[in-house]
């Protein structure tokens, strides 16, 4: 500890004896080599998996977390100087804009391409994908039967009218859900459905998935689209009631109406451009894909894992119904190429 | 007599250096957001989102403004006139909201007064009603959003209205007395308009940080511009449409500054004695005084004690993270300081400047008000197109650099008012005996200024402090690695919906921003019993 907070007191000097001059010196140099991640996931657990890849490979990792757009437009300002060798994102429509920006590289790498389901993998080849991440209907089972809420589409049923509790249309699940509704029915049909979402609702788009639950829960509404995890977290909780939320609802996985399975996203990483090591880079990529990695990445996030044998309902509490839903065959990086479209048609819907 | 002559020299560069550095980036905010091309989203956004985003930050604007004078002057006259049971306590107690940010005062108290949270869970159990049979003040609303934005910086007002109302000429107060004038007339017809300037540019500054305001409009789900700005950033991909919406921002901050220069301008009170003096104090006793502490101690309840408690009870609750927050409270402590210290310079580099030159001081507040009312995110973009410029990677010195550039670019406006308000506080006829006796420029300083500014020095050093404590978007995008902040870990949790983990280091943003608040406190009551 002190050490750290010399090393605070030594930049401190530094930065205050050599200024500006300080911007022509170059970064000291290490003597291990450094895999540097920016990563727009911001779990605890995280930080383990660095320093047990730290262990395994005797490197240093280092981390800038930050939102995906701000680690988007700090990758561009830094050009070619970047020390960036990975990007972290929880959202195949983010990893899409890092390599849309050309800042992110192919890298043959048939070996991890084999481990990930057909159904996962970038059609680009810019990025690979982790874990995954549903979309799912949490409702009060006095009120409504699995049935009634099998596809998307029957959430925008005059029926549900005042039972819908969902979170605002600029957050990235909801961007990303639209982008594939557009993706599947087309951006007419997919306004539609906003407009009945919108016509449904229980109260204005407010807070996070996990309060959309608990509203179900208190009984304000009977339906709360969210994402599986956040039930998840509820039902492991070590507050009783939180527990008592989860105990409350039932969880449905949607569909679009056909046999082309559900919505379902991912967290995934890319190279950049700029990696400096791209077989340590990859190394990473690798361990993530691991056993042990896989098991790291879902522990505390309760995401389901990819590739990995570790039981799903380990990972995701009991939600074993959903851990076997397959993914559609639409591209992953279609959330990414409407995400913007999808914002425009929600804003015309009036989803806040 | 030509002090300003005396200026023509190299020196006189130095406002003009520190105008443009804090400057530097609002302008590069806005060559970005005028010259750059348009996004896909632009006119979308134009014709479809602008007017709702501006007309609900206005709504929020003027009810924020509303409610923050009628919790804060009433507070303050209450305070620095009448004499109750714990008045010395409230009086320092009454700033400590200044310690919460805004999101962290709107994460306490949606998860206290939202459908599921304790309060109405408690009502539906005792009434066995469902949650939707009864009706139940909305705070996830524009007039939610302006309830927290008030309760967090309604002491900006508080501290300005004080330190009128404790230092007004006595001769005005005893004449007004002497003429047979009491109570709420003397509030309306002397106080008040005697006080304006003050209650104004407290209000100017706390409306321009409401304005900015991302963290709490965005988790209430209240579509402001500050949340359409990140929105068009996030969702649509294009960074400029976000600054583009920010230039409405800054043309509101404009008007809010030229609307408190107008209204000091025009009161022109010159205050030209030198019996300055805390009045007298009314005793109030019985029933009087027992609602004068009721009102202290609710107002401090509603923003301060229940909030933080239900962190407290949160974080005690739940266990502690398992990631250490040691190295984030060095890292806040570090970059607040730097920070503060650099945006400081600045301030008093430009009050003092005007001062000295009898200029127009409107001009360097306009910029200084600029900054401020910015919000942090689009400065971050500034900073990254500076780092782009230079050609450098976001990491060690060249990232704090930045970073505490871009903090006295925001934060300025927060350290010149104090400075200015103590200066103007100061009668005009000590200035000008200084000059008649050709008091000497350095021994001017010396001798007249520095005594004046201190007590507005300590204010606005304190101010900085707290503010930059409490910053996110700039230091998110900025920090170099391993400089996460208390404000950057907070957010991480909440970002992710995990409350309970966020309360242990919103508590220690608190905890590190009361001492200085206290420190503000008592430089307050010490600076009004000293000028006697």
């Amino acid at each position: 500890m002190t050490e750290q907070v010399m090393s605070y007191f030594k930049t401190i000097l530094s930065l205050i004896f050599l200024g500006g001059l300080s911007a022509c010196t170059p970064p000291p140099t290490e003597s291990s080599e450094t895999l540097t991640i920016y990563s727009a996931r911001h779990y605890d657990s995280d930080q383990i998996i660095y320093q047990t890849f730290e262990q395994m490979h005797g490197v240093k990792v280092e981390v800038r977390e930050a939102n995906a757009d701000q680690l988007l437009e700090t990758l561009k300002a830094e050009g070619d100087n970047s020390e960036a060798d990975l990007v972290i994102a929880s959202d195949a429509g983010a990893l899409w804009r890092f390599s849309d920006a050309g800042l992110t590289q192919k890298v043959s790498a048939p070996e991890i391409v084999s481990q990930i389901p057909a159904a996962y993998h970038d059609p680009d080849g810019d990025w690979f994908s982790l874990s995954r991440r549903l979309r799912l209907v949490a409702f009060d089972p006095d009120m409504f039967r699995a049935s009634d809420l099998d596809t998307w589409g029957k959430l925008a049923d005059p029926a549900k009218s005042g039972e819908i509790c969902v979170r605002s249309s600029s957050n990235i699940y909801n961007l990303s859900l639209m982008s594939e509704m557009i993706a599947r029915v087309g951006p007419d049909e997919a306004s539609e459905w906003a407009a009945g979402i919108v016509a449904n609702m229980a109260r204005q788009p407010q807070g996070g998935d996990t309060d959309q639950i608990r509203a179900v829960a208190a009984g304000e509404c009977g339906i709360a689209i969210a994402n599986h995890y956040y039930w998840a977290r509820l039902a492991d909780s070590g507050v009783g009631a939180d527990r008592a939320v989860a105990d409350a609802t039932r969880l449905v996985v949607p569909g679009f109406g056909d046999d082309l399975g559900a919505h379902i996203n991912i967290t995934g990483v890319a190279i950049t451009k700029t990696a400096g090591n791209v077989d340590l880079a990859l190394d990473f990529v690798s361990f993530l894909l691991s056993d042990e990695g896989q098991a790291l990445l879902v522990e505390e996030t309760k995401e389901l894992p990819l590739t990995s044998q570790i039981s799903a309902e380990a990972a995701a509490g009991d939600t074993d119904n959903i851990a076997s839903v397959e993914r559609s065959s639409v591209a992953l990086s279609r959330f990414g190429e409407n995400q913007a479209e999808a914002q425009i048609l929600f804003d015309l819907a009036g989803w806040n | 007599m030509t002090l300003s002559s005396s200026f023509k020299t190299p020196i006189a560069i130095i406002p003009v250096l520190v105008s443009l550095i804090i400057l530097g980036p609002v302008l590069l905010a806005i060559w970005f957001g005028v010259f750059s091309p348009s996004g896909l989203s632009w006119d979308h956004i134009l014709n479809n989102r602008l007017l709702p985003y501006s007309l609900t930050t206005l709504f929020m604007l003027a009810v924020t403004g509303m409610l923050i004078v009628l919790i804060a002057v009433p507070l303050a006259w209450l305070i620095s006139l009448f004499d109750f049971p714990g008045r010395k306590i409230f009086e320092w107690c009454l700033i400590l909201p200044l310690a919460v940010p805004g999101y962290v005062l709107a994460y306490s108290w949606a998860n206290l007064a939202s459908v599921a949270g304790p309060i109405q869970s408690a009502f539906r159990d005792l009434t066995s009603l469902s949650a939707r049979d009864y009706w139940f003040p909305d705070i996830f609303t524009p007039a939610g959003l302006s309830v927290i934005l008030a309760l967090g910086l309604f002491p900006y007002v508080y501290i300005t209205a004080r330190a009128a109302f404790s230092n007004q000429s006595l001769a005005t107060l005893e004449a007004a007395r002497s003429l047979g004038m009491s109570g709420i007339r003397l509030f309306f017809k002397v106080a008040i308009p005697a006080a304006r300037p003050a209650i104004i540019a407290g209000l100017a500054l706390a409306l321009m940080e409401a304005s900015a305001d991302y963290g709490a409009a965005d988790y209430l789900g209240v579509q402001t511009l500050g949340v359409g700005i990140i929105r068009a950033w996030s969702s649509y991909g294009e960074p400029t449409s976000a600054a583009r919406l920010a230039l409405v921002l800054i043309g509101l901050a404009f008007s809010f500054m030229l609307i408190a220069n107008l209204a000091q301008g025009k009161s022109g009170v010159q205050q030209n004695s030198y019996r300055w003096t805390t009045p007298q104090r009314t005793q109030l006793t019985g029933l009087h005084a027992g609602l004068a502490c009721l009102h202290c101690i609710s107002i401090m309840l509603i923003a301060f004690g229940i909030p933080v408690l239900r962190l407290l009870w949160l974080c005690l609750e739940n266990g502690v993270p398992r990631r250490s927050v040691f190295d984030p409270v060095i890292s806040s402590i570090i970059l607040a300081s730097a920070g503060t210290a650099f945006a400081f310079i600045c301030a008093l580099t430009l009050v003092l400047s005007n001062h000295y030159r009898q200029r127009a001081p409107w001009i360097t507040r306009l910029s200084a008000a600029a900054g401020y009312a910015t919000p942090g995110a689009v400065l971050g973009l500034s900073g990254l197109f500076l780092l782009q410029m230079l050609g450098q990677s976001l990491t060690g010195i060249i990232a704090l650099l930045l970073l505490v550039w871009i903090y006295a670019s925001r934060f300025t406006a927060a350290g010149t008012e104090p400075l200015y308000a103590s200066l103007t506080r100061a009668p005009a006829s000590l200035d000008h005996a200084a000059r008649s006796l050709r008091v000497g420029r350095i021994s001017r300083f010396y001798r007249v200024d520095l005594p004046i500014l201190s007590p507005g020095a300590l204010a606005a050093g304190l101010i900085l402090f707290v503010e930059i404590l409490k910053e996110l978007p700039a230091t998110l995008m900025l920090r170099p690695f391993g400089w996460d902040t208390l404000a950057i870990r907070a957010h991480a949790y909440a970002s992710d919906e995990r409350l309970v983990e966020a309360t242990l280091p919103s508590l220690l943003i608190v905890i590190a921003g009361i001492l200085p608040v206290l420190l503000l406190s008592y430089q307050i009551t010490r600076s009004g019993e000293a000028l006697k």
